[in-house]
């Protein structure tokens, strides 16, 4: 058995292992899954990494969210649903300017956030995220106004 | 023939407005793997194309008239089978391209569907949506822009650290009013008070920041020097929302224009003006500051408002800004507002937010169509046709405005200072006519 100091640890075989099962479990911490619920059912799941907010990973993977604001907390457009409670339990409480905000988004329910305030965390992994029902804007949701 | 488009990236994209014709070939060459000749060979004219429905090698295929239109000429560029006799390469002809092929002549679009969208004789076109994707109507689309002017204007911006509306918001004309146009006199809209803004409207591409940086004390002067060099007429200024500001910028605003009038007094000066959140002070101080034309815009009809407008701004906050500068600014300023179509709005909608504009004495009105800047935007409803743009043109006319300006890219500083002068003219004519009149 050879001894190896690495790091300030004595790098022998049984350490090694600790080593190797701390990094692995780190690994699988870097992302969670998160699926988002569009208004016609259709699900898309996509990997987010731990730190990234729900609103830059949609645009990242093609999700259909608004973000007006950059994420800045000036509008509504980027409004989700949390599907379940219990995830909705485990994201912090809003602040004021979040609320301020979300009492302007369109469908409002009890597990609504904004998509630029809900950072991805590993407690979050396996969170289901609907989108809205209708848009502000009602033309987009297949009604077409008629010329008078 | 085969005609490859390379698909329009944002990275490409980027690299277009800092070059121009040399650039675009260069990556024509680099691009397309299977250009075997050198980068500065002639491109051949465009009339004498053929439609090859097969598929390309990942890139669109387009007909000649969409080439024209698109204004894509020197994008293009030939498939080399075209200079060729015998059959294609075998090296070219991987099972990949033959998949592809294949898939493209099955679900495609054809030149049908291209030919659909040429009808303009409706009020509008629809959109499309991400599962049932629908290509632009022709009259919606420009020439990328580049060009010795254009980088002329846009290095002399960088040099005094100015932001423009036109880079900032992403707006389509920005290669015609940049090189000059038709008019041969480039002109730019500056934009003011930094390139972020307090407000996130779903419309517009500006950035967003609840604490932007402090405006540059330098602005105004920088702005006086860079307008008078380019020796305009008449010339448009605008600025982003401050309401992070004691002020919101309304002091800032005002000495810019000040020092435009002292250093040059024949030129007229349009100023696209915030809200101010309805503050008769800023207003105040803004429109009495010199300028020839005050402009606020409304955005869109006032049953929309809430849904495409930031929160804190709305529809009587904007029309009591009109109507005060109407009444505080010195007499011979005109007041002037705009509204995008395609929002989705009707037409009655659209028609009642005119009578209600016209009735706090505005005397210019444009229209012109919202696209949208990016993915993170308000999708667009409908591509209003001209047809329709020109309808409103004429009801504007009817209902007592000045001047209206209306089309598909139409916006609220383009082409702004012609039509001022044009009917300020008229409205003088007008004048000395009645007045000779009077005097028999």
């Amino acid at each position: 058995m050879q001894h190896i100091w690495g790091k300030g640890v004595l790098l022998h075989s049984s350490n090694l292992q600790t080593l190797f099962r701390i990094k692995r479990q780190m690994r699988k911490k870097r992302w969670i899954t998160v699926t988002f619920v569009d208004k016609d059912g259709d699900e898309k799941i996509i990997k987010v990494p731990i730190g990234m907010s729900m609103l830059e990973a949609a645009h990242k993977n093609d999700v259909e969210l608004e973000g007006a604001c950059e994420g800045s907390l000036a509008c509504s457009t980027c409004h989700v649903i949390v599907m379940d409670d219990d995830y909705y339990e485990k994201l912090p409480e809003p602040i004021d300017e979040e609320n301020d905000m979300l009492d302007l988004a369109f469908g409002l329910t009890e597990t609504s956030r904004l998509g630029c305030q809900v950072i991805a965390k590993p407690e979050l992994d396996g969170i289901r995220l609907a989108l809205p029902a209708a848009t502000r804007n009602f033309a987009v949701d297949g009604h077409v106004p008629k010329p008078h | 023939m085969l005609w490859h488009v390379r698909s329009m990236g944002p990275s490409i994209l980027q690299r277009m407005h800092n070059g121009g014709q040399k650039v675009v070939r260069k990556l024509i060459s680099e691009v397309n793997h299977s250009w075997p000749y050198a980068s500065d060979i002639p491109l051949p004219p465009m009339d004498n194309l053929l439609i090859n429905k097969a598929g390309s090698i990942g890139r669109k295929t387009y007909s000649s008239g969409q080439v024209r239109a698109l204004g894509l000429g020197s994008q293009i560029c030939l498939d080399n089978r075209r200079f060729s006799s015998t059959a294609e390469p075998a090296s070219l002809a991987t099972p990949a391209l033959a998949a592809l092929r294949e898939r493209l002549a099955s679900e495609g679009p054809n030149l049908t569907d291209f030919l659909g969208q040429t009808g303009s004789d409706g009020y509008s076109v629809s959109v499309g949506s991400k599962k049932d994707p629908k290509p632009k109507p022709e009259w919606i689309k420009k020439v990328i822009p580049g060009g010795e002017k254009y980088n002329a204007i846009k290095a002399q911006l960088r040099q005094l650290n100015l932001h423009t509306v036109c880079e900032e918001a992403k707006c389509p004309n920005i290669g015609e009013c940049w090189s000059g146009g038709e008019t041969g006199t480039a002109t730019a809209t500056i934009m003011i008070l930094g390139d972020t803004c307090t407000r996130g409207c779903r419309f517009c591409a500006v950035k967003t920041s609840r604490a932007p940086p402090p405006p540059d004390p330098d602005e105004p002067l920088n702005v006086s020097e860079a307008i008078a060099a380019w020796g305009l007429d008449y010339v448009v200024l605008t600025s982003v929302d401050r309401d992070d500001l004691l002020d919101q910028g309304s002091n800032h605003f005002a000495e810019t224009i000040k020092r435009l009038k002292l250093k040059k007094p024949q030129m007229l000066v349009e100023a696209l003006v915030p809200d101010f959140r309805g503050d008769q002070q800023c207003v105040e101080r803004v429109a009495t500051s010199g300028l020839d034309v005050f402009a606020h815009n409304i955005e869109t009809v006032e049953d929309l408002q809430t849904f495409v407008r930031d929160h804190r701004a709305n529809f009587k906050q904007s029309i009591d800004v009109l109507k005060m500068a109407k009444l505080i600014a010195p007499p011979g300023t005109l007041t002037k507002t705009s509204i995008m179509l395609g929002c989705g709005e009707t037409s009655l909608q659209v028609i009642k937010t005119m009578e209600k504009v016209r009735e706090a004495g505005v005397d210019v009105m444009t229209f012109g169509q919202y696209m949208r800047p990016s993915k993170r935007h308000m999708p667009v409803s409908e591509y209003v046709t001209p047809g329709a743009f020109e309808e409103y043109r004429k009801l504007g006319l009817e209902m007592g405005f000045r001047y209206v300006a209306s089309g598909p890219l139409v916006r609220s500083s383009y082409k702004a200072g012609e039509y001022y002068i044009k009917s300020m003219i008229e409205a003088d004519r007008e004048n000395a006519k009645n007045l000779a009149k009077q005097i028999r």
